[in-house]
């Protein structure tokens, strides 16, 4: 099949916005919530759920035909918890402060519902050049909601705009002293786990008016 | 339908593979993990011991600072210099050797770094007191490995938490607000540690022993009584030691 006809296009670009996995379905909140603090959190987040979720994604399909159907859900979390150490270590390794800083919550990615779904709803049915750009669509989808929220989270928050780079993050832009000085102040709320579900409601009302969704009354 | 014996070969051919693929990665970064353990730890102490953050942003420049100004060596109980390998010297469990870390400016102590560790809620937690030539008063402290619950009693490694211990709010005439940092020994020269408190430091004149207290973590009673705790056994560990340094400016 061709890698970039329209029906791939759909494959991609579905999940990123009409059928968002945290928006639209709403799964995988738990992770939402805890690394969209700083967007440099929510960045590497994003890029490991990228990597997860595509590699699963293939090497399930990959064996598909071959996966006894009784123990079908052990190999995938099998294959999802492998993927997701190798994630861990490699983050160990080469951004130690980032994975100090996400801490639990990148081993915590074996439990997002997001990644098992795929692979029960869509890896195990498809080839493996479908299933990669599911897995590429899906994990965008929520890498776009949790870098929206984050960046609010952090900008009203805590007041910079953090990147990720080797260490402790760059800070890319803060808000000035003289706007402190003239009485702004940051919403601590927004730090705190309600803050996130306030940003995430916002966030799916709009993308749900966006992408015109109308769930049945 | 499958056959059982096609399912446990399977099943079987997937965790070697697996298996296989997993101690490949964990061994070949091993080392570099290792080197940022380490750097992680000399961080750590360099912080508590207030080195400026821009020494701290990379391992070398790390492993450089904490080579050209520390002097790391081990105590025993009567403060007296033992032999050790310092690196290896179990914090938690070995209570005879005590490792100790003393930055040096021009020969003359300029502050004096202590490994503390003990039991928070759900883990031990590591961390490092760093106090002012005058074995009185906290220079910093800083927290680097522990298992506690992120956002409750995780917040012991968090900036707002250890400033507690460097900023003790005293009430000038004038009203200004200065801040001098808070003390772990009592006025006739005892060590009693800093005690974490649940709520918040009661900073009214009634209150005397402010100056030995810090605010708690709200949802962490458990682990802030632990840091209590094992802040004042690891201190004590150290008296004689801490009495000498005072008294005659060296070990």
């Amino acid at each position: 099949m061709e890698l970039f006809n329209s029906e791939s296009k759909k494959i991609v670009s579905d999940p990123i916005n009409v059928n968002n996995p945290i928006s639209l379905q709403v799964l995988g909140i738990c992770s939402a919530l805890a690394v969209t603090i700083r967007l440099d959190q929510a960045i590497i987040m994003t890029l490991a759920v990228v990597f997860v979720l595509c590699s699963s994604n293939v090497i399930l399909s990959l064996i598909r035909n071959y996966i006894p159907t009784r123990v079908r859900i052990v190999i995938m979390l099998s294959v999802i918890a492998s993927l997701v150490s190798v994630v861990d270590e490699l983050l160990k390794a080469y951004l130690y402060d980032m994975s100090k800083q996400l801490s639990v919550f990148v081993g915590l990615i074996i439990t997002n519902c997001i990644i098992m779904g795929r692979a029960e709803a869509f890896a195990l049915k498809h080839g493996p050049s479908k299933a990669f750009l599911d897995g590429l669509g899906n994990s965008m989808g929520y890498g776009l909601i949790i870098i929206v929220v984050s960046f609010f989270r952090e900008l009203f928050g805590a007041g910079t705009i953090t990147l990720p780079d080797g260490g402790a993050g760059y800070v890319l832009w803060r808000i000035p002293e003289s706007w402190y000085a003239a009485g702004y102040e940051n919403i601590g709320l927004l730090v705190l786990s309600p803050g996130a579900f306030i940003i995430l409601g916002l966030v799916i009302w709009i993308q749900r008016e966006f992408a015109g969704v109308e769930e049945d009354a | 339908m499958y056959s059982n014996n096609y399912t446990l070969f399977f099943v079987f051919i997937v965790t070697v593979v697996l298996g296989t693929m997993l101690s490949f990665t964990k061994d070949s970064v091993k080392d570099l993990q290792d080197q940022n353990l380490k750097a992680d730890v000399q961080k750590t102490i360099l912080r508590s011991l207030n080195f400026d953050e821009s020494l701290l942003l990379t391992n070398e420049s790390i492993e450089q600072t904490f080579k050209s100004s520390i002097d790391a060596k081990c105590v025993n109980v009567e403060g007296e210099i033992v032999e050790c390998n310092i690196e290896e010297v179990d914090i938690e469990k070995n209570e005879d050797t005590l490792p100790i870390y003393i930055r040096m400016d021009n020969d003359k102590v300029q502050g004096i770094a202590l490994p503390i560790a003990g039991k928070g809620l759900w883990s031990t937690i590591f961390g490092y007191i760093a106090l002012n030539p005058d074995t009185d008063s906290v220079l910093g402290i800083q927290f680097y490995k522990h298992g506690e619950t992120p956002g409750l009693g995780g917040e012991v490694e968090k900036k707002w938490f250890t400033d507690n211990f460097v900023n003790h709010p005293i009430k000038q005439p004038g009203g200004e607000i200065k801040y001098v940092p808070k003390k772990i020994r009592d006025k006739s020269g005892k060590i009693i540690s800093i005690k974490v408190v649940k709520g918040g430091v009661d900073y009214s004149e009634s209150n005397t022993s402010s100056i030995h207290q810090v605010d708690g973590i709200s949802g962490a009673t458990v682990t802030a009584d632990g840091v209590t705790d094992f802040l004042l056994e690891d201190l004590l560990r150290y008296e004689k030691t801490l009495d000498k340094i005072r008294d005659y400016g060296t070990i």
